[in-house]
């Protein structure tokens, strides 16, 4: 076997952070799979469009929100919205601390916010981006990314908040 | 009075200098802010530890499977590169002689585990044992055996093409009835026999030849498991 170059090697080391990112903005953790395969396959793709020197974590990202806001306008509004807080009261009867109804409880909390609130959460407080770096992520002035991420928490805490 | 917009953004580390210190002072003297500061820090921990168990948790292998990913080339560039050797002059008759110069070598280069890899009828050159088999089956997405699949596409005739790389060589065959017609085939650089190209990149010769004879993008892999499941119509 050859050595794989530095992009792929990259972009592999880089992938249990696209799961996370995944799981933040999907309805499902089946969902977030599929997202994070399409992207890595796009991302491999368009690699030529990578510029070496350049963040390839907020590149990624950028793919998986784009390819996440495609799928998003392309579902019924009913099922986004109303599915998962239907999904969030049946897993709040289980006081289980089980890790993975946590992670279920939280991904319905999130899919219950607006999809511009949902990504700014998703980018500032789980990944950890910048507000200017999401702004430009994002291509919305850093004003707005303020104003979405203060309604985006707000509403998250009030949801998960004990 | 701070406003939610500058609080948080304290909170988060955004703002320095002056205006850090007079949120931080304000934070100090107000027991309501401060206790909202910790409220959201402690639900900030809480999404931050519950996404992390994803991150922390081995990658399912069907993503893992990725890597060693299939070849990616870039086209524009490609096609440049294409325009550029063109317009240095070389006949376009000496690359395919070249081609078919390998084509022949071909027959002892690979293992001749599934038989010879060409047969020739009527003047052109089809894949054969276990190079149509791969052209035939797999997917680039779930690469196994000796033939990796790279891209899946339609030319310009609209016939299915698929490139492909095999132990010292890569090439492109494209539909032509129930056969892959092999429109070229390129040795793998000398030190590299052996071993699937894949890290390395596609073959300049063939990327080249992709970019002329591509119509549109190439399939994803939905497309590619769908043009297989119709026999690559």
């Amino acid at each position: 076997m050859t050595v794989p170059s530095s992009f792929d090697k990259d972009l592999a080391a880089l992938l249990p952070r696209l799961r996370r990112f995944a799981h933040a903005l999907s309805h499902s953790p089946a969902d977030a799979d599929d997202l994070t395969q399409a992207t890595a396959e796009r991302a491999l793709r368009s690699k030529a469009q990578w510029q070496p020197g350049t963040s390839l974590d907020s590149w990624a990202c950028r793919i998986m929100r784009n390819l996440w806001i495609d799928t998003v306008r392309s579902r019924s509004r009913r099922e986004r919205v109303e599915a998962p807080a239907e999904e969030a009261e049946r897993i709040g009867e289980d006081s289980a601390m089980d890790a993975k109804l946590e992670l279920a409880r939280m991904m319905a909390a999130m899919s219950r916010l607006p999809d511009e609130q949902r990504e700014v959460v998703a980018l500032i407080l789980v990944e950890g981006f910048g507000y200017r770096e999401t702004a430009e992520m994002l291509g919305v002035p850093i004003g707005t990314v303020s104003s979405r991420l203060v309604r985006g928490r707000v509403a998250l805490l009030q949801m998960v908040g004990e | 009075m701070v406003t939610d917009e500058t609080f948080f953004a304290w909170l988060d580390g955004e703002l320095h200098g002056d205006e850090a210190t007079k949120v931080s002072a304000e934070v100090a003297a107000d027991p309501a802010l401060a206790a909202k500061a910790e409220q959201h820090r402690a639900m900030q921990q809480r999404l931050k530890s519950v996404f992390d168990t994803v991150s922390n948790a081995p990658v399912p292998e069907r993503l893992s499977a990725l890597r060693p990913e299939p070849e990616v080339i870039d086209l524009a560039q490609a096609r440049g590169a294409r325009s550029r050797r063109w317009s240095r002059g070389f006949p376009q008759w000496t690359a395919i002689a070249a081609t078919l110069a390998v084509g022949i070598l071909v027959g002892t280069m690979v293992p001749h585990r599934g038989g010879a890899p060409v047969t020739v009828a009527g003047g052109k050159v089809y894949a054969a044992g276990a190079l149509d088999r791969g052209l035939t089956t797999q997917l680039a997405s779930a690469p196994s055996g000796h033939v990796r699949i790279g891209l899946t596409f339609r030319d310009q005739a609209g016939e299915i093409c698929r490139t492909f790389t095999a132990p010292a060589m890569s090439g492109l065959g494209c539909r032509d009835g129930d056969r892959w017609q092999l429109r070229g085939m390129f040795a793998a650089p000398e030190g590299q026999a052996g071993s699937y190209r894949m890290a390395a990149g596609m073959d300049p010769n063939l990327a080249a030849m992709v970019g002329s004879e591509m119509a549109g993008e190439p399939l994803d892999a939905a497309g590619e498991k769908a043009a297989r499941d119709k026999g690559w119509r």
